[in-house]
């Protein structure tokens, strides 16, 4: 372990970005950034209603409209095959049947689903006549029933959106010790029950999506240039869906501005982009607006939960049990219903030694956007569930808040702990965590504070959260990393894990010139080059660190044992007499010296790493304070603190990012984001910034960061991974204060979102004492 | 967006000619409001007559106890100007606080007042203050300009030139802004002045309107006290996913106190 505690201290422990300069110069590119010679532009007509037959689509007058190079239906797109997105959803559910997966053309056909459904794509000379024409397409409808609501959608006679799929109920699965869990439900002292809703979200990163598919007649072969995570994950995707061979398919990222799991989607867009672009023997290019966004990105938690958990008089915990349904929107995204099936049972205990576990988990469909993974994919909703119950627990049994999570931690010695849901956390110290935790928020003097506020008529609330989640584990083969050294002894290394502004670039440079003895600044990372032919996962579920950023080390290490005997060749002394430092080989009994650079200018110089992890487990405890205003009903941060252990930390100023984003994401879902569809019409209600709350810069205040580190044994990095963690922990902690501030007055459990209009409404009612 | 022609107007003259001859014409100050719903394809204006650059809209002055700015001042021209900030600093707040600093920076005066959104800032001011605006045809009282959402008393072709704001003893503006707008959710625009006190409400309904019960309370006593025991009547408020008229009711009324409250040095 002690390799890992001073192997950063080289470089120091914040670092800036090294991409920063760049980036904020406006020397990023962009998927809107790029252009061909020659290129065309698409417009999509998308429905404007939820759920209905399509009876007709007349498209003579876009056809004829000036600029029309083409326009599509869903006729083009079932004759192209483009009807099956890939599923990932193949394992076996309740009594081992799997699941009913959906056709989505990548044009609607027949029927539309929901709001933003794609109905047909216009191709034309221009972006501007593209979307004149695609106004003068007529649709006729026959309207449907409309279901919006996941429960409402498995409720027995509920319009039916897929013939395969009967009452809407794609998948079902369980998961833990039914039995056990019913026997100590049955003697339990005391049960705590809540029905919790994770609300939908609208990612909205700040780069809009966008593709430029290029087609070439002669080799049959595509290029798609578009927003990713990793290359290799979107063309996975556009290999099933658009029934195109692996080698046909090229896709070229460069920068990319924001994920958050809406770029790990091959959507239909870009599948019938690659249709016109290969018709039309032009380049095809597509950006979306924000509106499409808000409609049509992938929308991200919407799981709603009935949660149960069992204690005995002294409030240790006895069993969960979950009701767990998750909306997944009209169609299944790729990988959209695999985060609520697969993460929730990882961490079905969170960091406690809570004996038995059962959950029951549904997958629904409804007339509302499909859903996939956001920051976090589930893991913030389980820690979420689990914490709320912790929490409400410890108040109804009037016990303390960290006690009764001290009571039931999985205690430090227990390591590796294998879960009753076959997880192995392989090291962890939660008490060491809450501890530091309550310390740095003075939780001591909160009593003060409270009365202070008390007397300005404002409520005050502190809030805790302890929670882990699983990261690590990938699923490609492996991930690979490549270096090439330059005859400059400058290095570029090569990666499929994609930033969408984790900053790479830096993390990556300094892991690969901390192995080199070579300052981080002598290292370029480039990502996504189709060309190099490398296995790796995407970024996502915060396993870059353990994944790619682990391979740099290994690959740097791999590269000074292969360049040593070729050192040793030039020095002209046998391998065993080379030492390697700072890029340079020197002989051990001479002052002969070779740098990287001298030796790759003799022959190309470059290794390729890699690596296969399983699953790591950072954890952390956040503590949340607030005020409440009972006359607008407004929340306002008082104090935020953090404590994580995620392994290893490379760079200080990376995870602090990270932390100061997910915290504020943490924030926007529980005060305000929120997707609403009307439930009759199933129309968007928050179709734009001017109804869709985002958290705003002057909403938070300073987040308090610190570490509390145990070196994980997965990576030999001792890296565990932290990008998720901030939204993992912050919606428990978030919610548990204003519980904690509102509690006293008799408010009962309350969902998110938090909203100003509703925390005043449910002060003013406990006021009226109802 | 959908294709339209751009002229530049050389004079106020040539631009209220061009807005007469063409009726799906729009004058542009700022943009703040029209461009995006044009880029929206919400609006599908023949021209656009940018009347931005027109010097006969410009200048910041105090003159026979009103405060004058001419209508293509921006709002970050209001929030730092010395001459607003002395004579009347509620009204250099208000501006400081409209939007986002990149729309403060292009939206103007006379757009917002021109446009009047129902959730806009200025028109609670204009209201608020009395204030007079001085079209390229005519002088209008606040009183007789704002009809309702986004509807005013001015004419085809006609153009503001600038607003005159009557100084008053004191005044102040206090905003609820809506969680994903940033607009007022509720903003309340209190003038005390020798004729007595004037409290105008915007963003909670259907246009800017004057609380007559805040007024008389008020002249009584500035304190946020005297309000405590008004109701606001919530018959012609919004209502939406944001929030019900009861909620919207009680921010006017919290606002009014604030406002109030800073009036009488309570804050």
């Amino acid at each position: 372990m002690d390799q890992h505690q001073h192997l950063f201290d080289v470089g120091g422990t914040h670092v800036s970005r090294l991409e920063d300069l760049r980036l904020i110069k406006g020397e990023g590119c962009y998927a809107a950034d790029w252009n061909l010679p020659n290129q065309a532009h698409a417009s999509f007509l998308r429905a404007d209603r939820a759920h209905a037959k399509i009876v007709s689509i007349n498209v003579d007058a876009a056809r004829k409209a000036k600029g029309v190079l083409g326009v599509y239906t869903g006729e083009d797109a079932v004759r192209a095959g483009h009807v099956k997105p890939l599923s990932m959803l193949t394992f076996a559910g309740k009594d081992g049947k799997k699941a009913l997966i959906p056709e989505r053309p990548t044009l609607a056909h027949g029927r539309v689903r929901f709001v933003g459904d794609l109905v047909a794509m216009v191709v034309a000379e221009t972006e501007l006549q593209a979307q004149d024409a695609a106004e003068l397409i007529e649709v006729e409808y026959e309207d449907l029933p409309v279901v919006v609501a996941a429960e409402s959608a498995l409720a027995a006679g509920a319009i039916q959106l897929h013939d395969n799929v009967p009452g809407n109920l794609s998948f079902e699965q369980e998961a833990g010790d039914a039995a056990a869990t019913t026997a100590a439900f049955a003697k339990a002292a005391h049960v705590t029950k809540l029905k919790l809703d994770c609300t939908r979200v609208a990612p909205n990163p700040m780069e809009p999506r966008a593709c430029l598919v290029a087609y070439d007649a002669g080799s049959e072969s595509y290029t798609v240039h578009v927003p990713v995570q990793g290359i290799n994950m979107m063309r996975m995707q556009l290999v099933a869906y658009a029934g195109v061979p692996e080698d046909k398919i090229k896709v070229v990222a460069r920068d990319v501005g924001g994920g958050f799991g809406q770029r790990s989607i091959a959507y239909p867009e870009y599948c019938t982009a690659m249709m016109a672009a290969k018709a039309l023997g032009r380049p095809v290019k597509w950006v979306s607006t924000r509106s499409e966004a808000f409609m049509a990105d992938s929308h991200g938690r919407a799981n709603y939960i009935t949660a149960e958990l069992a204690l005995d008089k002294d409030g240790t915990f006895l069993a969960m049990r979950l009701d767990w349904i998750a909306d997944l929107g009209a169609y299944l995204h790729p990988a959209g219903p695999v985060s609520p099936m697969r993460n929730p049972v990882t961490c079905l205990n969170g960091v406690y030694k809570t004996p038995a576990l059962f959950g029951r988990w549904r997958v629904v469909l409804t007339n509302t956007a499909p859903v996939s993974a956001y920051r976090g994919a589930a893991r913030p909703e389980i820690a979420y569930t689990i914490e709320r119950l912790v929490d409400e627990a410890a108040a109804q049994m009037k016990i303390d808040p960290a006690e009764i999570r001290r009571r039931n931690f999985i205690p430090p010695e227990a390591f590796p702990y294998k879960t009753p849901t076959g997880s192995v956390y392989d090291i962890a110290d939660f008490p060491g965590v809450l501890e530091k935790a309550l310390k740095l928020a003075d939780v001591q003097g909160f009593a003060q504070r409270r009365a202070e506020s008390e007397k300005r008529g404002m409520l005050r609330g502190l809030g805790l959260s302890t929670v882990i989640e699983n990261s690590g584990a990938g699923m490609f083969p492996k991930d690979e990393v490549l270096l090439e050294v330059a005859t400059d002894g400058k290095v570029t290394a090569y990666s499929i894990s994609h930033s969408q502004g984790q900053g790479h670039e830096t993390t990556f440079a300094q892991i690969i010139g901390d192995a080199l003895g070579i300052p981080a600044e002598r290292i370029t990372l480039r990502q996504g080059i189709a060309e190099k032919g490398l296995i790796g996962n995407h970024t996502g579920g915060s396993r870059t660190i353990v994944g790619a950023g682990t391979v740099c080390h290994i690959a740097a290490k791999k590269l000074i044992e292969h360049a040593t005997p070729l050192a040793a060749e030039q020095l002209g002394v046998e391998p065993s007499q080379v030492a390697y430092a700072k890029g340079e080989f020197q002989s051990k009994d001479s002052d002969k010296k070779i740098t990287l650079g001298e030796l790759a200018a003799k022959k190309p110089l470059s290794v390729t790493g890699e690596g296969k992890f399983g699953s790591t487990f950072p954890n952390g405890c956040h503590i949340a304070e607030l005020e409440i205003d009972p006359q607008t009903g407004v929340t306002q941060m008082k104090s935020y603190v953090t404590v994580d252990d995620c392994g290893t930390v490379i760079n200080h100023t990376i995870v602090e990012g990270q932390m100061h984003g997910a915290v504020a994401q943490g924030w926007g879902q529980i005060f305000g984001e929120n997707v609403v569809y009307d439930p009759e019409t199933g129309q968007l209600l928050t179709g734009s910034f001017m109804d869709y709350a985002m958290p705003k810069a002057g909403w938070i205040s300073d987040i308090h960061i610190a570490d509390h580190t145990t070196f994980g044994t997965i990576s030999p990095l001792g890296v565990k991974g932290m990008g998720e963690s901030g939204c993992t922990a912050s919606l428990g902690a978030l919610t548990n204060a204003v519980m904690n501030a509102l509690r006293p007055l008799g408010v009962p459990p309350l969902d998110m979102p938090l909203t100003a209009h509703k925390l005043w409404q449910a002060i003013t009612s406990a006021k009226k004492g109802n | 967006m959908y294709a339209f022609q751009y002229r530049k107007a050389s004079s106020l003259k040539e631009a209220g000619e061009l807005l007469v001859k063409d009726a799906d014409a729009k004058p542009m100050s700022g943009g703040m409001t029209l461009l995006p719903t044009i880029k929206a394809r919400l609006a599908q204006p023949t021209q656009l007559i940018d009347i931005s650059g027109l010097s006969e809209l410009s200048g910041i002055e105090v003159k026979g106890g009103e405060l004058i700015i001419g209508a293509a001042t921006r709002h970050q021209q209001v929030a730092s100007s010395k001459v607003v900030r002395d004579a009347l600093p509620a009204l250099a707040d208000l501006a400081a606080h409209i939007a986002d600093p990149q729309v403060r920076n292009r939206g103007t005066l006379g757009g917002s007042v021109a446009n009047n959104d129902p959730a806009a800032d200025y028109p609670a001011a204009v209201l608020g203050l009395n204030a007079k605006i001085i079209t390229n045809k005519r002088e209008i009282a606040a009183d007789d300009f704002f009809q309702g959402m986004f509807a005013t008393a001015l004419e085809a072709g006609e153009l503001i030139v600038r607003i005159a704001f009557p100084l008053p003893k004191k005044a102040a503006y206090a905003k609820f802004p809506h969680p994903a707008s940033g607009y007022a959710m509720a903003g309340v625009f209190i003038a005390q002045t020798a004729a007595g006190v004037r409290v105008a409400v915007t963003g909670a309904g259907s246009g800017v309107f004057r609380w007559s019960d805040a007024e008389a309370a008020l002249m009584k006593s500035m304190d946020p006290t005297a309000l405590a025991k008004l109701t606001v009547a919530t018959d012609d408020l919004n209502e939406d996913i944001h929030g019900t008229r009861e909620y919207r009711a009680q921010l006017v009324k919290v606002m009014a106190g604030r406002a109030a409250a800073t009036i009488a040095g309570k804050n």
